[in-house]
Order: structure tokens, then C-alpha cells, then sequence
């Protein structure tokens, strides 16, 4: 479907990123780059047990160095969930910001602020842990929730509830719909299958970190690595009983994301505890090994499902079984446990469903969402099951999916339960259509199969939401604000606390606003801001930086438009001693010769520029031209993507290479090529590394990751790795999302959320075996083939 | 819940953002002067090249030296000199410069492919030939091909000089016959034949930059019949405590025809020969096998280049 | 720890300071100067952030004691631009989206200069050899890749 509004003036058009030149410079401020006079530096003393009761630490040494040191017991002691996107009753609360117990290593136990960092680095050694209890680690999820194994946890908080923790699951959540089991023995084919993903970490290349600087009004401000400044205004005040007025969260560049920073990382707590002992800026950023070791990592899952389908190739039936490894502390495993049902369910018709899912305690690094939150997993595991039911009845694994997927009128659930919207575009269609006559997807089975080296072209079909948002409020909250002012020269202030990790959102909603007042980008002005001066916006995740951010910013800019087409109404009145003119009429259009806005009445000439306007108003004194909106979307259409996949695989050495790579997206209008193509190609690299390349594995003995936490064994793709630039096609479909700005939708994590299924599936073509454990390594893949030759 | 006994982890002592350790620094001018300095200091002074290993492992505190000595400065340690019979590479010369050399590239292939396949060419602009050698990772990347070459160690003390043959240099994970006092000064190669000879170097690693699973060099001399192999020599790394030769293999090729089966079967007794372990990079299963994979590869290119 | 007064040109400017022998050029520029387009991101030399240019060589400032750069020329992403232009390589990356969250972007610049002072009309696969030590986790490489080739181009028109 081609867009219904054509002849866009800036939408779409190819233009540098707005914060290109502080990029490329070097001179865009990270969190790290901040410098204070009179700062500290910070460094955490991490638990160097897996499963420990500390009895006390001997601070006395590093005092003596200088040093501000606090432990437990200089912080409030009240048990907190650092992510504040679900609502306070569904919020599981297990962590302290410094603990006597503590249940990872690395988990932070004190830390302490020197001068210098060396400074720092002295007094961190120089503290002595002594060590009350040492327990066994546990590391595997399946004996964490076995009667009699230890408790990781006892006692935590549901909301403001004390609930008790059973076999060490965290959280659980059951569904059906339908009757499965029936469905099941009427179905002419049954696949079941399990799946073992792997724990990746994410990777960002800026390590976490926060600098908090006390303030003469008994506040501070923090400048920290987070998708969200508010909810990291939240919980601080929270915390640390500060009314919310006085703590100022400025949003600084962010060195990446990908889920890493939706919750507030630890560091930035610790930052400001010390801060407010010292009474002086303290900046504690981590340094890469504890960004790996004790930080975050992806959710780790185990799943079982089961599939039935008619002859005729119609799915009947899908059973879902959901064990994830948490790790030690709750971070979103509750929410994931809906969303993960929310993936499997909106992937395709399975008529009948059930879903058990169980988020279980483990003494590893704390998982949290990354890139796609559960969508690459789920994806990863369906995909291979519509696949193997396809191959199972003799039907085209293309036609199978386009036969069963959830499209166009379809109901959609959002991520989970309680969203459910109908989807309104779909690019489905198009996108397998153009893609399978790229890849050559009819000849895949006539690729080498034999010999040295093998190819297979696999396909995967996959989405995500545009955000998060309902018709109804329900676990998860999801609005935004914006602002939008004019100044007296014209130009535009666009104010809005929604970060940018790197995706090119903010620029997205340059160009809606700018296409909405028709005034060119370079004239809106993005304003540094911080929580004091912004609305409220909950984090960037979830996709919905353009669709639910840039549709705020389209209804502020539409709220100045009408304010603008009012100021002129007046000029025009005084200036041409007219009638009243008929406010219908004035238009605002783009002048390329000027450069500027131009509100003129049609048919007349009766024209005035933004500028001349703005300046006039002020002159007159008719007031600021000023929008400010407060939005929550009340759907989450779904972006898909379709991957074709060629790879070759080395039967020698079980090493895969990507040969070619059709990559579909339908995102609705696409306000930033380039940047939206980027998310594509960096979908790509990711869904590829999480499939071939990364895991985080641990020490059975010690509950240490084995690398250390050192990236020299965590590796992800160099240029060199990737496909060559002829062999990477991204194309886009031609859709328009009704309720999406301008007919956008995101795009962030469907780019990669398909992408280990692509693989996957790929390198089944080209070996004639599946792998059901990721990553798919060449230790694997040789093993594999060596039992298949021996038969 | 009992109390068990388990290692505590040392990561508070991790920080790759700075050096958390002091010492004292030295910049020797000369040669006499840094001898002067390790015999000196000893075991407690380290050698600081370009610093791309020493400074990694003082981070991580593997290494932990009183005195540092900066060697970088010293002419007669930084040369690429070539004679007729050999080339002579003065320990501190950069691996880049070493990949630049036309002689490298022309008479040295595996060498060459060696230094080229390492990491990156910001490494490869700090780290030097002398430091690969005597930091003495059995996934060291010049080792191989310098074992196929032969070539032969110099190192010096105030005590005297002395030659080693690289085949007798590595004596385990980290560690050499380098004596405390004892600096790496040059390596000579000798020039291999220039008729009916071939080298080839193949690394096996997770990405293209990163450290080996598996490495091999070969080196190969076909007879005047065109098909019998009159010299070969295989090496490996990252499949034992040190890099190694494979000496039974080599002394079933000896003598025998170039073709299909002996090439399998000699990969099959290197591989035998390799002792790899199981880590966080790849197991001792997949590395014997691929041995066997690679070996065969590099002899079979080897001999097409010797064959011209 | 005794410290040494060094002296160096640091974007064309002479400088001189005192560092102790274990401090890193990455913190000295960061630190004592200001300069923070140079970025620690794994310390370890795995990831190329901190790339900057010694006598006109690409090095990693993290694994660069400050007392090794005296008596040389040291240029950081800060020394490229002239007189408040954008260098050519700068252009191209903007042109050609190849920023994204922008924490390697440095890196990957100051890498390009490097490469394109060596070869000025690299093959795509001379690129990707020669850049393979910047991770990036944003971009997939592939408008790095054509904002080097662009930047190429850029420089040749200039030498005509």
C-alpha cells in the first residue's frame, strides 16, 4: 500500500542527524565526559562470592587513605525494583543498593570515593570483607527450584506486599485459551521441541556509569547512562526521601542501550549515596569488566513448545512452556513472563494456546531486558517449529507463514495479556514477496549439500510492538510529553525528556514537527533538558520512540500550527483592514527561498513569514507561541520484519559465514532512511552475534563468569565479519500505519528480533540439522555433523 | 546451608581503566643500559614493549612488576635487516613494520599471513615481534611460522650472549628460557629456498580479531621429481603449553609423494601430537579435529605455491 | 612514584605536563586536558574507542603510557577539524548515517584518517580489514563502510 499522504516536505528526505557534528567532533558530553570541580571518583566493592552473608567490612583502612566509604548500612535499607515501568502492585522489589547479602558476584556490597581514581583503587583494596556464611552457588534454574535447594530468596516485596518466594521462583504466570490438549489430537501433524537460549550480554560500547553533584537547595543533580531521566528522578527520591522537585536528572548522549538502562543501574544509587555522605560530586562509572560481570545480561530461557497442525496446513494448536534464569534479583521477569506470552501469541493463529511460564532465582549477574525483550527468543524457538511443521507436511515454509501469521485485521496483542489492539498495517505480504525473488528462495534446496562446503537460505518472519501503550491503563505505564515553543526569530524549541540511544528518534521527531509547521530541521533547536524542565516521559524502550514520542511532538507542533494560523489571523486582519479572514483558509507552507515557514491566505496575497511573525508577536506583545502535550498512545501496532538468510557453512571446521541477506521492514512511512536502515544493518550483526557468537558461561564451582568479565572471551562482530555491502539488501515496505505519525511505526528491536531464526534455519537448509541450543558455535555444528555421518 | 570453600573472586583488584600498581620506570637509551637495569632488578623488572600484553595483564594484576623497563627507545632493538643467507629482525620492531617489509611478504609468507591476521592495526602499531615471542602465549601467532622457518633467538645479558632456537624457546604457558636478566635482542630466519618451496600460515578464532583456537604453519620443499616432498615442516599452536612442531608428522612426510592420502594421514599424526585443553574459547575435541583440518589446508596451499 | 614532565604537540599545539610513568594517555587526555572524544570502553585493547594518532600512526591510548607519546605528535578526534571545518571523513560520516549512538565514532574516524593517509582509494574489503579493530554495536558497519568510501572520494577531489 503505497502512503496516503505523498509529496512529503521533509519525511523521509536523507538528511545528517542533528547531533552529527558534536558526534563526529568528539564534543557530544557522555556521561563519562562530565568533569566537576572538587569530583570524586568512585569505585564498588563488589561481592567477590556468588552466595554470601557478610558480617562486616573493615573500612577503617581506606578511611585512613582519605577516602568517603559507605556500606549497607550508610544506605536507606529498603528493598527496591530499579525499573518503574510497571505499575507499583505488579513491581517485585528484591534489591538493596548495597547489601550484607549478597547473591551474585559482583553484586555491590560498598564503595567508596577518593580523588583520584587510582586514589579510589587504593581504598577499594584496602577494605576487608569478613565473610559471616558462604554458600554453594546455584547456577542452573532447573535446581534452583527443586524442594530443599537453598532459598536465594525468603521475603520480598510485590508492590508494598511482603510475598514469600517458593523453590526460588521469582514470579509465574499461566494462560490458555481454547482447549489444547483436543485441538492437539485432532491436529494431522505434532512437533515438540525444547530450546536452550544462550545469556548474552549487551554490550553497549559506553560502560554504565553516573556523576551526582550536591546542590546549594539540599538536591542534587545526576547526569547518568539511562533511557529514562524520570523514572531515575523516581526512584532516586524514593530512595533517598528527596522530594522530587530537587532532584535533577539531566539527559545526557547515551553510548547505547538495547534495554541495558531502562531499569536505573546500580551504579547510579551508589553514585549518589556517596555523593550525599561526601557532600561533593562523585562520579563512579564502571569500567568494563564489572559492566559485564555484575551489571546486566540478557535473560537466559528454556522452552518447550508444541504444535499441532492440519494437513492443509493450518496451525491448530501451540503450547508454550517458559523457564527463565533471572539471575539474582528481579528486574522485569514478571512483565517478561506476559510479554514473552504476548510474542508467542501474536506470531500466529494458534487457535488454542497454553502458556506456563516461570521466572526462576539463580546466583548469576541479574537479567534485564535486551533489544526485543523475550521477541529474538520467542521468535528463535517458533520459528524453527513453523518451520519444522511446514517441512513435516510437504508445504513451503513461505506460504506456510503467510497462511498462519497474525496480519491485517487481525487481533494483535501488544506485549501481553492486557494490550490487545487490531492490526491496521502489514507489509507482510510485499515483504516475503520481494525477498524470496532476491535470495533466489526457490532454488535454496538445488545450494551444495554435500561436500566441503554447504548453503542454505533460511527465512524468518518476525515484530515488535510500537510501543507499549492501551485502550486501557493496565500493568504497564506508557506516556510521553512534549513541548514545543517558537522563538522570537522564528526558530523552534523542541523539549522532551525521550533519550535517544543512538536510533535517530529525536530526529524522527525533527522532521514530524518540521513537516508538521513546514519550517526546515535546521531551524528546530533539540534543548538539552533535565527532569525539572520536561514532561514526563517513561523510558525509551519498547520501539516507541518515533511512534509514541513523535506523535506527541506532532500533536504539540499541530497545537502551535493553530496558534501560529491565530497570530497571523490577527496581522492579516490589521495589515490588509480586511474582513475577517476565514481561518480556514490560511495554509503554511515551506518556502525553499526563504527558508522558512510562510502562513499566507489562499488565493490572496496575504502572506507572512514565521519569522516576521515571531518577531511580531514579541513586538506586540501578544505572548510566547507555546504547546505542551502530555500523550499515551492507545495502541502498539506491530512493525514485522522478514529475514532471507544465505549462509555457507565450512563442514571441516563447522564455520558459518553469511553469504546474502534480504532484510524486509514494514515501519510505516520511514521518516529517516538512513538511520532506519541503520537499525536494520545493526539488527542484523546483533541477531547474527546472538546466534553464532555470544554466551556468558560460568564457573560451576565459583559462580564467576569464566571470561572474567574481560571482552577479550566476549566477542561480538568486526567489520570484517559482516556481509559485503552488495550482499546486504534492505528493503522497505510500502505501508502506512494509520495511527502512527506521519504513518510511522518503530522499528528498533523487529529489526533484529528475527534474525537468530533467519540463521537458524538457514544453516538447517544447509546441513539438514537443527540446533536447539544457542549459540550455534562451529564446536557444535562439527559435532553435530560428525554424529550425523556416524548415523 | 553449609559453609563450603570457595575461591573468592579477585575482581575488586580488576580495573582496566587505569594501572593500579605503582612502579618505577625506566627509559634506556642503550643496550648496556637496559642490561645493566635487569641485571639489576631480575625477576622483579618486566620488559615493556608496546605494551599491548604487559599492560593488559597489569590491569587484570597477572603481572605485577617493581621496575618497567621501557625498551622502545633503543636503536639497536628496532632493525629489519636482510643478508643473503638470512633476515635479521631486531626484537622491538613493530609488527606492523614487519608486515610492511616486501621481504616479509615475499620469502616469509606465513610469517607474513601471521602478523597480518593479528588482531588490529592499532595493535599491530604498538606491539612488537620480540614482545609476541616473550610474552609466550601458546596462541602466540609469529611462533608457528619463525618454528617452520627456524629461525634462531638471540638474547643477551651482561653475562654474554647467547642463541636459542626457537623450537627450544617456549617452555610453557607464559614461560621461556629467558633468564631474569636476560633481554630478547633479535631473531634471525634464515632464507628459506626460493625454488619448489612453498609456506602457508592458517588461523582458526572466533572473529577475525581474536585470539586463536587453533594456529599452523607449514612449511614445505618439494624434490626435483616434482612430487616427492624432500622438507616439510608443520607447527602449531594453541593446541599444547606451548606452540610445537610437529615432528612425527613431519617424519612421515619425509620422503613421500605429495599427494591426497599422505597429507590426510600426516594431519591425522599432527593432530595426534597436539595435548589442547578445554576453555572458554573452544574445546580440546574441536581443536584436535580442526588440526587435523587446517594442517592438511595449509600443506595443500603450501604446495601450490611451491609449485608456483 | 616519581613523576616526569613531558613534552609533546597535541593537535598542533605544544604542550607539556606532569604525569607519573603508570598513567595511561588515555586519562591524561581525558583527565588533564580535557579532551574527552577519546572514550574508554574496554580498557583491554579489543574495541579501538580510544584510537587516537602518534606520529601519525593509529594507537590505542589505553594500553599508551603518557611518558611514551614525549617528544611526539599526538592528534585526537579534537585536532581534526581546521578552522571550525569539518574534515572530509567527518562530512562523509554524517552524510551517510554512520552515527548512531556515537560512543566509537571517534575511533572509527581518526581510524579512517589513518587508512586513508595509507591508501587513499581502499576496496571495500581493504576497509573492513583495516577498521576490524573498532567494534561497533549500533550500526552493523555497513554505512561505516560507505561513509569511508565517500570520504575517499572527498580527498581524492581535494588533491585534483
Amino acid at each position: 500500500m503505497i502512503s496516503v499522504i505523498e509529496g512529503f516536505t521533509f519525511i523521509g528526505k536523507r538528511i545528517p542527524r542533528k547531533d552529527a557534528e558534536l558526534k563526529v567532533t568528539g564534543k557530544a558530553q557522555f556521561t563519562s565526559d562530565i568533569w566537576l570541580p572538587g569530583m570524586l571518583y568512585g569505585r564498588i566493592l563488589k561481592s567477590p562470592y556468588a552466595h554470601a552473608i557478610i558480617r562486616r567490612i573493615d573500612t577503617s583502612e581506606a578511611e585512613r587513605l582519605g577516602a568517603v566509604v559507605i556500606t549497607w548500612k550508610d544506605v536507606p535499607n529498603k528493598l527496591y525494583n530499579p525499573r518503574l515501568v510497571s505499575i507499583e502492585e505488579d513491581t517485585f522489589k528484591d534489591w538493596q543498593i548495597l547489601t550484607n547479602h549478597p547473591r551474585f558476584i559482583g553484586e555491590p556490597i560498598a564503595a567508596v570515593a577518593a580523588p583520584s581514581e587510582e586514589a579510589a583503587q587504593r581504598a577499594l583494596e584496602a577494605l576487608r570483607i569478613e565473610v559471616e556464611k558462604v554458600y554453594k552457588p546455584i547456577l542452573d534454574p532447573f535446581e534452583s527450584m527443586m524442594p530443599g535447594a537453598p532459598k536465594i530468596h525468603e521475603k520480598i516485596l510485590r508492590g508494598n506486599t511482603e510475598i514469600t518466594v517458593e523453590n526460588n521462583v521469582g514470579a509465574t504466570l499461566e494462560y490458555s485459551e481454547g482447549d489444547v490438549d483436543k485441538a492437539l489430537r485432532e491436529a494431522d501433524v505434532v512437533i515438540e521441541r525444547k530450546f536452550k537460549t544462550n545469556r548474552r550480554y549487551h554490550f553497549t560500547l559506553e560502560p554504565r556509569g553516573a556523576v551526582c553533584r550536591p546542590d546549594p537547595d539540599g538536591g542534587i543533580t545526576v547526569w547518568s547512562t539511562t533511557q529514562t531521566i524520570h523514572n531515575t528522578k523516581i526512584l532516586i527520591s524514593q530512595l533517598f526521601d528527596i522530594p522530587q522537585s530537587k532532584v535533577r536528572v539531566v539527559k545526557t548522549y547515551l553510548g547505547g542501550g538495547f534495554g541495558s538502562s531502562i531499569h536505573v543501574n546500580l551504579v547510579t544509587l551508589i553514585a549518589v549515596a556517596l555523593c550525599l555522605k561526601a557532600r561533593r560530586p562523585v562520579k563512579l562509572i564502571l569500567t568494563r569488566e564489572e559492566d559485564m560481570m555484575h551489571d546486566h545480561v540478557s535473560y537466559q530461557m528454556y522452552f518447550r513448545v508444541k504444535a499441532g497442525a492440519k494437513r492443509d496446513g493450518t496451525l491448530i494448536a501451540g503450547e508454550f512452556e517458559n523457564i527463565m534464569d533471572i539471575g539474582a534479583h528481579q528486574i522485569q521477569a514478571y512483565p517478561l513472563l506476559g510479554t514473552a506470552l504476548g510474542w508467542f501469541v501474536s506470531l500466529y493463529k494458534w487457535r488454542n494456546i497454553r502458556y506456563v511460564g516461570k521466572a526462576v532465582y539463580t546466583n548469576k549477574v541479574p537479567a534485564c531486558a535486551f533489544r526485543g525483550y523475550g521477541n529474538p527468543q520467542v521468535t528463535w524457538a517458533v520459528e524453527t517449529v513453523i518451520d519444522e511443521l511446514a517441512e513435516e507436511l510437504g508445504i513451503d515454509p513461505v506460504e506456510f507463514r503467510l497462511k498462519n501469521y497474525r496480519g491485517k485485521g487481525e487481533i494483535f496483542w501488544g506485549q501481553g495479556p492486557t494490550v490487545r489492539s487490531i492490526i491496521r498495517s502489514d507489509g507482510v505480504p510485499e515483504l516475503m514477496d520481494v525477498g524470496r525473488k532476491w535470495i533466489g528462495w526457490d532454488r535454496r534446496d538445488r545450494l551444495p549439500k554435500t561436500g566441503r562446503f554447504r548453503r542454505g537460505i533460511g527465512v524468518a518472519r518476525g515484530f515488535h510492538t510500537s510501543g507499549a501503550g492501551g485502550p486501557i491503563s493496565g500493568s504497564v505505564i506508557d506516556y510521553t510529553g512534549a513541548i514545543i515553543k517558537v522563538n522570537e526569530d522564528g526558530t523552534i524549541d523542541y523539549i522532551t525528556a525521550l533519550q535517544d540511544h543512538g536510533g535517530g528518534t529525536i530526529d524522527a521527531h525533527v522532521k514530524i514537527i518540521a513537516e508538521e509547521l513546514q519550517v526546515p530541521p535546521e531551524k528546530i533547536n533539540v534543548v538539552p533538558v533535565d527532569t525539572s524542565n520536561t514532561p514526563y516521559d517513561v523510558c525509551t524502550h519498547a520501539s516507541r520512540g518515533v511512534y509514541v514520542g513523535g506523535e506527541a511532538a506532532r500533536r504539540a507542533a499541530q497545537e502551535i500550527k493553530r496558534k501560529i494560523k491565530e497570530l497571523a489571523m490577527r496581522y492579516f486582519e490589521q495589515e490588509y483592514k480586511e474582513r475577517p479572514v476565514n481561518f480556514e483558509a490560511i495554509r503554511i507552507r515551506y518556502d525553499p527561498e526563504v527558508n522558512d515557514a510562510v502562513i499566507y491566505v489562499e488565493g490572496t496575497n496575504m502572506k507572512i513569514t514565521l519569522s516576521e511573525l515571531a518577531k511580531l508577536a514579541w513586538q506586540k506583545n501578544w505572548g510566547t507561541l507555546i504547546a505542551s502535550v502530555t500523550y499515551r498512545s492507545t495502541v502498539a501496532p506491530p512493525s514485522f520484519t522478514v529475514y532471507f538468510v544465505e549462509v555457507e557453512v565450512d563442514t571441516e571446521t563447522g564455520i558459518v559465514r553469511p553469504v546474502r541477506v534480504f532484510a524486509g521492514a514494514d515501519m510505516g512511512t520511514v521518516v529517516n532512511p538512513d538511520l532506519a536502515a541503520g537499525q536494520i544493518h545493526g539488527g542484523f550483526m546483533m541477531g547474527w552475534s546472538w546466534a553464532t557468537l555470544e554466551d556468558t558461561v560460568y564457573d560451576p564451582e565459583t559462580g564467576e563468569l569464566l571470561n572474567k568479565g574481560l571482552v577479550i572471551d566476549y566477542k561480538i562482530p568486526t567489520a570484517q565479519d559482516a556481509p559485503k555491502l552488495k550482499d546486504f539488501y534492505v528493503y522497505f515496505a510500502h505501508t502506512y500505519e494509520p495511527t502512527g505519525p506521519y504513518g510511522a511505526k518503530g522499528i528498533g528491536e523487529a529489526a533484529a528480533n528475527p534474525v537468530p531464526a533467519a540463521i537458524a534455519n538457514a544453516i538447517a537448509n544447509a546441513l539438514g540439522i537443527r540446533f536447539y541450543e544457542l549459540p550455534i558455535t562451529p564446536e557444535r555444528i562439527l559435532e553435530a555433523l560428525r554424529k550425523k555421518e556416524e548415523g | 546451608m553449609t559453609d563450603v570453600n570457595i575461591k573468592p573472586s579477585i575482581i575488586n583488584y580488576f580495573n582496566t581503566r587505569i594501572i593500579p600498581i605503582d612502579f618505577e620506570y625506566f627509559e634506556p637509551k642503550t643496550l648496556n643500559e637496559a642490561l645493566e637495569l635487569l641485571s639489576k632488578f631480575g625477576k622483579e623488572a618486566k620488559i615493556l614493549a608496546g605494551g599491548t600484553d604487559l599492560l593488559v595483564q597489569m590491569k587484570i594484576r597477572r603481572k605485577t612488576p617493581k621496575y618497567v623497563i621501557n625498551i622502545k627507545k633503543i636503536p639497536e632493538l628496532v632493525f629489519i635487516r636482510m643478508s643473503n643467507e638470512a633476515i635479521h629482525i631486531g626484537a622491538a620492531t613493530k609488527l606492523r613494520m614487519l608486515e610492511k617489509s616486501e621481504y616479509v611478504r615475499k620469502y616469509y609468507q606465513a610469517l607474513y599471513e601471521a602478523v597480518r591476521s593479528m588482531a588490529s592495526v592499532q595493535i599491530r602499531n604498538m606491539g612488537t615481534i620480540g614482545g609476541n615471542l616473550c610474552n609466550a602465549s601458546p596462541a602466540a601467532d609469529t611462533a608457528p611460522p619463525l618454528m617452520i622457518y627456524e629461525a634462531k633467538l638471540k638474547l643477551k645479558s651482561k653475562r654474554g650472549e647467547r642463541v636459542v632456537p626457537i623450537t627450544e624457546f617456549f617452555k610453557g604457558p607464559g614461560i621461556t628460557v629467558c633468564e631474569p636478566d636476560e633481554l630478547l635482542l633479535e631473531i634471525v630466519i634464515p632464507k628459506p629456498p626460493t625454488e619448489r618451496f612453498g609456506s602457508k600460515f592458517i588461523k582458526i578464532a572466533r572473529t577475525s580479531m581474536d585470539l586463536a583456537k587453533v594456529n599452523v604453519a607449514v612449511a614445505l620443499k618439494i624434490g626435483s621429481d616434482m612430487k616427492s616432498i624432500e622438507d616439510v615442516k608443520i607447527a602449531l599452536g594453541s593446541v599444547a603449553p606451548t606452540p610445537i612442531r610437529a615432528y612425527s608428522a613431519e617424519e612421515f612426510l619425509k620422503g613421500k609423494e605429495f599427494n591426497e592420502e599422505n597429507i590426510k594421514k600426516a594431519a591425522e599424526i599432527a593432530s595426534a601430537e597436539t595435548k589442547p585443553i578445554t576453555d572458554v574459547r573452544s574445546t580440546a575435541w574441536y581443536r584436535k579435529e580442526v588440526a587435523k583440518v587446517i594442517v592438511r589446508d595449509a600443506l595443500s596451499e603450501a604446495y601450490r605455491r611451491a609449485m608456483g | 612514584m616519581n613523576t616526569r614532565r613531558i613534552k609533546f604537540k597535541l593537535n598542533g599545539e605544544l604542550v607539556e605536563v606532569d604525569v607519573k610513568p603508570n598513567e595511561l594517555l588515555l586519562n591524561v587526555l581525558r583527565e588533564k586536558f580535557h579532551l574527552t572524544g577519546t572514550k574508554y570502553s574496554c580498557g583491554l585493547g579489543e574495541c579501538g574507542a580510544c584510537t587516537v594518532l602518534v606520529d601519525g600512526e593509529p594507537v590505542l591510548a589505553c594500553l599508551t603510557l603518557a611518558v611514551d607519546v614525549d617528544g611526539k605528535e599526538v592528534v585526537t578526534i579534537e585536532g581534526l577539524a581546521k578552522n571550525g571545518e569539518l574534515d572530509p571523513i567527518q562530512k562523509a560520516f554524517a552524510e551517510e548515517g554512520a552515527i548512531q549512538c556515537g560512543f566509537c565514532t571517534p575511533g572509527f574516524i581518526i581510524i579512517t584518517k589513518a587508512l586513508l593517509s595509507e591508501n587513499p582509494n581502499p576496496t571495500e574489503e581493504e576497509i573492513r580489514e583495516y577498521i576490524r579493530g573498532n567494534l561497533c554495536r549500533c550500526t552493523g558497519y555497513v554505512n561505516i563502510v560507505k561513509a569511508i568510501k565517500r570520504a575517499s572520494e572527498y580527498y581524492r577531489q581535494n588533491l585534483k
